[in-house]
């Protein structure tokens, strides 16, 4: 790899124990994928930042790039933790609440934003063509195809990595060439609700393994209905975007087709609903975290109604977002339901607080209940989910 | 004494060492695979359950599972419970920036088949190679 002089000097340890490290990083995977070069970024994503799925396994390291001053050069933005300060903190075990803090405190002093959320695309707008450095796969996807930014599937610590040095090694999706659509994807019929997009991705992520499919007949959905298509897609497979515009994509030479039938879709949205009978102790909404739109729908739709005393509703999203739209979180807190921030259903200890069936519209938090939750999960349309939730 | 054999594979953490051999044919997962406090092997279904990584030289096929991973080998030699070398089939992005934070030499591309619990082996990560003694 060609390195600058400057980026040598960081290198071989002239800047520092923690840009040393973070340098090797960068330029060992940049070497193990064909990168000949490092190239600057606009912002980082770290994930890993939950104590509920990492324990205590970054704190060593994370302390020691702390210790050794190492300090983000790029805006950089940071995953869900592991709870809400309203909600769920006085309801969980303090040893758990100190795990978190001890985390989030030297994220911190590196200089993440306490943003905890998966989707930082709705802090700052992203502009087409900007490179970035993302971790959290279902942010990726999105990044890539929806919005046009450029970022490979970073893990936490290579993003971590990225937002120290300020730049990415230029390989994967940061080149022009490799973000084609390799494979065409024609539906039997467009899908219509959050949960059909979602089993679409779940079953392409399945098949696609990390192929780019161009998804025909899409149409322009909302971009909710999209981040619900990558979230899943994410989950099952190492896709790291999908296109469903044919504008400047060449379709010439894909060889491969795939042909989505509805009753596919159907299977999908049925297998993932586990819970065979059993009453959800919680709905959850905002796998991804909801948008300013997808509150004020929220908001819309229930009315005057009122969350039943059987159940909790929890409707996530970030705290920026929260704030933004305080107008529409105080009519959903009128009725009973919590918009939960900084964390959601599957990254927050919900057997700890009782929950064995989860309701949700996300497939992707569908797929990871039964393992991340040892809940039982019913998939089921927003409309359907609030029914559920509310007296009528 | 049978004689020595020769593998020859890609250096990616530079380094030489000499040590035992602990060989799985399963890929690991270090989040949840490997205790940091220990360094056992607790994950489920590998062929080298219970056993520790300090001071051998893991060889094994990839990596797999969460990317924080990588953190798990910088606790384990943090606390001097890191393995001497590790060996790869294909060096995966979780074990290449593990090896990189916690200073492990590391080769892959190598045919870990040929490589047996209880071995001798020296590692030369400068060349990517690795000897059978």
């Amino acid at each position: 790899m060609y390195l600058t002089k400057e980026e040598e000097h960081i290198y071989d340890g002239e800047y520092g124990w923690a840009k040393q490290v973070c340098m090797r990083i960068l330029v060992k995977l940049g070497e193990l994928f064909g990168a000949e070069k490092l190239i600057p970024i606009d912002s980082a994503h770290v994930s890993g930042v939950s104590y509920k799925t990492l324990g205590k396994a970054p704190v060593d390291f994370l302390r020691a790039l702390a210790d050794s001053g190492g300090k983000v050069e790029v805006e950089t933005t940071s995953n869900p933790q592991g709870f809400d300060p309203e909600y769920l903190a006085k309801r969980l075990p303090g040893e758990l609440m100190h795990g978190q803090f001890e985390i989030t405190r030297i994220l911190e002093r590196i200089g993440l934003k306490p943003s905890f959320t998966c989707t930082p695309y709705y802090l700052k707008d992203l502009k087409a063509g900007v490179h970035v450095a993302w971790a959290e796969s279902s942010a990726v996807v999105y990044a890539n195809s929806v919005l046009g930014a450029w970022t490979n599937r970073e893990g936490g610590p290579s993003a971590l990595a990225a937002a120290i040095i300020g730049k990415t090694p230029d390989y994967g999706m940061h080149r022009a060439e490799n973000r084609m659509p390799n494979i065409l994807v024609e539906l039997e019929q467009k899908p219509k609700r959050d949960i059909e997009f979602g089993a679409l991705g779940i079953f392409l992520g399945k098949i696609l393994k990390d192929r780019i499919p161009l998804i025909e007949d899409l149409g322009e959905p909302p971009s909710e209905c999209l981040k619900q298509l990558g979230a899943a897609l994410a989950s099952t497979g190492m896709v790291n975007m999908f296109h469903y515009r044919k504008h400047g994509v060449s379709v010439e030479g894909i060889a491969e087709k795939l042909k989505v039938e509805q009753r596919t879709i159907k299977a999908t949205v049925e297998e993932l609903t586990t819970a065979g009978g059993q009453k959800p102790n919680l709905i959850f909404l905002g796998c991804p975290h909801c948008s300013l739109s997808e509150i004020k729908h929220i908001a819309d739709l229930i009315g005057h109604r009122k969350v039943r005393e059987d159940l909790e509703l929890w409707v996530c999203t970030s705290r920026h977002i929260k704030e933004k739209a305080w107008e529409y979180v105080r009519r959903i807190e009128g009725s009973g339901a919590k918009v939960v921030v900084d964390t959601c259903a599957v990254v927050t200890w919900t057997q700890e607080l009782g929950i064995e069936t989860i309701m949700t519209n996300s497939a992707k938090t569908a797929h990871y209940a039964p393992t991340m939750n040892k809940a039982k999960v019913i998939l089921a349309p927003l409309e359907e989910c609030l029914k559920t939730a509310l007296f009528e | 004494m049978p004689p020595e054999k020769i593998l020859k594979g890609r250096g990616i953490v530079e380094g030489t060492c000499r040590g035992e051999a602990l060989a799985s044919r399963k890929p690991i997962s270090f989040l949840g695979g490997v205790d940091p406090q220990t360094g056992r092997i607790i994950e489920r279904g590998s062929d080298i359950q219970g056993e520790c990584v300090k001071g051998r030289i893991l060889c094994f096929p990839h990596g797999h599972g969460s990317t924080v991973g990588s953190y798990v080998l910088y606790s384990l030699a943090a606390r001097g419970l890191a393995p001497l070398a590790l060996i790869n089939e294909r060096a995966d992005p979780v074990v290449v920036v593990g090896a990189v934070i916690a200073n492990i030499p590391m080769v892959d591309q190598i045919d870990i088949g040929a490589i047996n619990t209880g071995d001798i082996v020296e590692v030369d990560a400068y060349r990517g190679m690795v000897k059978i003694l």
